[in-house]
């Protein structure tokens, strides 16, 4: 009889943590939504970045400390980007599982292929980011890269749920590989934009449009009046297809720049979670491109 | 040709052989090989698409509105990068955690700190300006151009399990070791060991280097209770804790050999004389709101020469500490920051007045039981940001008590400052600051303006909450 109770806590205790969901701790909104489509019922996402701040210019606050500090996986999106508070976080998380060269220690930009990787960089040009252009999660492909790997990380922390990590990748390219097509119709092609920041890159390699000028003279660096002049008179010259900025970033000149010249100004989610219906990658995404084409 | 032909032969068949071809599975390789070539069409597309379209885009894009002014102006937002987008695939392998590529060197990174300083004392009044009953250390500053330092700072990780820092700041007067310390980096149970040389945990400025102080100079309290630049650099150890609780808590402990000259003073034991606990607990308030707040306590044998001028104070101290902080994100470029610390020191020991070695040297009991509070806003909006600071000593106790009778000091010391900061970039920060200064109890103000200069290159600094 006490034998068998023990067995029997013996099993409890070595099935446990198969019950346990894997704690995924993602910086921004995007990872989180393709970690929860990846994982699904065995992981519990963390979100670290609100889709209203700067992803450049988040402090390492103690609430994000706490959650890293319980995380079996850190996901972010890398090429410096969360450069400044992430070294901070890692460390003052005191997790040995999330440290860099650890399995849980999870780098999106590693799967990825890179644009605008510069071939010389100084500070003198503004925040350029010197391993490349960040914002990656605009590419399907790279996100399907991204995702595969996340399947891969997530089953050497938790190898009970290989298949199902297996699976649910799986299902979650057939639904990128269906949009892919969606999006292919798009009638993007050939078309020209002035952007607020180097945020759409990505796009419009995929989708066949330029951008052929930006609000900002150089990355995350605000324009000056005499540069917003000049723009004026290239945007009245060239007559691009709008002016695309995001939420919470660039409104009050590109209000300005519309009033000039009358070039619209369209608003460009910059990830999950910055307008309303942009609840998951899909629909950030699905919203993006609408937003250029209307 | 034929050569040709066969090298590429040769592999192909050896693949062939090697797969194994069985009839049930036939149709999976079929499907496989259909996959591939698809998947190698649609590169083939790309490719195709890629070359399409810089064909189409002639280098230095025409239509940018660096065109529109004079030819040697470089194409806005287009820094030197290899020609356009998609044609350098390169996938990035070498990303750190600090950023950079290269492995086999350190982060540096050099921030200088240079300011000019008006007054309306005189540099001799400046010199001797002092908070009696609290410090005779003047703040040290030249009317006119100072260079305060070149910080110097370098770090990596060492292995798995430890990272290391340094801290060196380069000043006129020569080089000091600051901070040289490591921080464990994969111990469990949510522990962490920092060792070496560094900046103690306890209170809100301790922990920062100067260039990353909300003024030019500290606090009132910090001066008097720690010096010009708090703490300073102790060599000791510290250990700190952040339970697995559903609340921020950090605790921590620290051993110190205790050399800072207001509160311990090198030779006060030989052996380590300063120890510290404090505690740290914050949460979020609202959507963009997030406090901190935490208690501490310093405490340690003294042997100091900061109480006055030709002194000796040796006794015991005792420092308690209270830090609030309310930062409020409420969207990109606009956050706001009230932050508050109290500090109450207590003292008691014996003051020689002359040298030990003199006869004529007198000894008497002194007690001293001070306090004080900073209150400082920050208001930032995108590139901007104004400041506003008040600080005040003898606050709600002012015990000064030599021979058994309290010491009549003079009048209360206070400051009020305001400052306007200008930060071009992530990099650089310009501020203007004007601090009414009235901690010298003699009546006598310095009206202080300070314009600043901060440059940062090298590797980028993360920033702690």
């Amino acid at each position: 009889m006490r034998k068998s109770a023990i067995v029997l806590i013996a099993l409890f205790l070595s099935a446990s943590p198969a019950f346990a969901k894997v704690k995924v701790v993602a910086t921004l909104q995007w990872i989180g939504s393709v970690a929860h489509e990846i994982g699904n019922r065995h992981v519990e996402v963390t979100t670290l970045v609100k889709p209203n701040q700067d992803p450049h210019l988040v402090d390492a606050k103690p609430s994000m400390i706490l959650a890293t500090r319980k995380a079996d996986i850190l996901m972010y999106n890398g090429l410096d980007l969360e450069i400044g508070y992430l070294p901070v976080l890692i460390e003052s998380s005191r997790n040995p599982n999330i440290q860099p060269g650890k399995p849980g220690n999870f780098d999106g930009s590693h799967f990825v292929t890179v644009l605008e990787k510069p071939i010389s960089v100084d500070r003198s040009m503004g925040d350029v980011h010197p391993l490349g252009n960040p914002h990656y999660h605009y590419s399907a492909r790279n996100i399907l890269a991204v995702a595969e790997g996340m399947a891969n990380a997530l089953s050497t922390i938790d190898p009970a749920h290989a298949d199902s990590y297996r699976a649910n990748l799986a299902t979650f390219r057939e639904k990128v590989r269906a949009k892919q097509k969606e999006w292919s119709g798009l009638p993007l092609k050939g078309k020209r934009y002035v952007a607020y920041h180097k945020y759409f890159e990505y796009l419009a390699a995929d989708y066949g449009f330029k951008i052929v000028a930006y609000v900002e003279p150089k990355p995350g660096i605000p324009p000056s009046a005499g540069y917003i002049e000049r723009l004026i008179e290239t945007i009245k010259e060239t007559r691009p297809d709008g002016i695309l900025l995001t939420p919470y970033y660039g409104r009050r000149e590109t209000d300005f720049l519309t009033q000039k010249t009358g070039v619209r100004s369209i608003v460009v989610p910059h990830d999950a979670g910055s307008t309303p219906g942009a609840k998951d990658w899909f629909s950030f995404m699905d919203q993006a491109l609408s937003a250029l084409v209307k | 040709m034929k050569i040709w032909r066969r090298l590429v032969l040769a592999p192909s068949l050896v693949l062939t052989l090697a797969s194994p071809s069985f009839g049930q599975d036939v149709e999976s390789r079929l499907k496989a090989l259909e996959e591939t070539t698809k998947a190698q069409q649609e590169k083939f597309e790309e490719q195709h698409r890629l070359i399409d379209e810089l064909k189409s885009s002639p280098p230095g894009g025409a239509s940018a509105p660096g065109a529109a002014g004079t030819a040697a102006r470089p194409t806005p937002g287009e820094p030197a990068q290899a020609a356009g987008p998609g044609q350098e695939g390169t996938t990035a392998k070498l990303t750190g955690i600090f950023g950079g590529s290269a492995m086999t060197n350190p982060y540096l990174s050099l921030i200088v700190n240079t300011f000019f300083y008006g007054s309306n004392l005189t540099q001799t009044e400046l010199d001797s300006r002092t908070i009696p009953g609290f410090t005779n250390v003047p703040v040290g500053v030249h009317k006119g151009f100072n260079l305060e330092s070149a910080e110097l700072m370098i770090f990596a990780p060492v292995d798995p399990y430890f990272n290391l820092y340094a801290n060196i700041p380069v000043t006129e007067d020569g080089t000091e070791l600051e901070e040289a310390y490591f921080v464990t980096s994969s111990l469990p149970g949510g522990l962490q060991v920092k060792g070496g040389k560094f900046k103690s945990g306890i209170g809100r400025i301790n922990a920062q280097h100067p260039h990353a102080w909300d003024f030019v100079d500290v606090p009132l309290n910090y001066r008097a209770f720690m010096g010009n630049e708090g703490m300073g650099g102790e060599k000791g150890i510290q250990v700190t804790w952040l339970p697995d609780l559903p609340v921020y808590l950090q605790l921590g402990v620290e051993a110190l050999q205790g050399e800072n000259d207001q509160l311990f003073g090198a030779d006060a034991k030989d052996w380590p004389h300063a120890f510290t606990v404090f505690a740290k607990t914050s949460m979020e308030i609202g959507d963009s709101g997030t406090i901190l707040l935490g208690p501490y306590i310093a405490w340690g044998k003294a042997n100091i020469p900061t109480v006055a001028d030709n002194t000796t104070f040796t006794g015991n101290t005792d420092l308690f500490g209270f830090e609030i902080v309310y930062k409020w994100k409420p969207q990109r470029g606009t956050a706001f920051t009230l932050q508050s610390e109290y500090l109450y020191r207590k003292q008691t020991g014996d003051l020689r007045t002359g040298e030990v070695s003199d006869p004529a040297s007198t000894v008497a009991p002194l007690t001293r039981a001070q306090d004080g509070i900073y209150v400082q806003g920050l208001y930032q909006i995108d590139r901007w940001r104004v400041g506003a600071r008040y600080d005040v000593l003898d606050l709600l106790k002012k015990d000064y008590i030599l021979s058994g009778s309290q010491q009549s000091l003079g009048k209360q010391p206070w400051r009020a400052t305001g400052a306007l900061e200008f930060n071009p970039s992530e990099f650089t920060r310009i501020r203007l600051q004007y601090t009414r200064d009235e901690s010298s109890r003699d009546g006598q103000p310095n009206n202080e303006l300070y314009l600043q200069m901060l440059l940062g290159i090298g590797a980028h600094a993360a920033h702690s909450f």
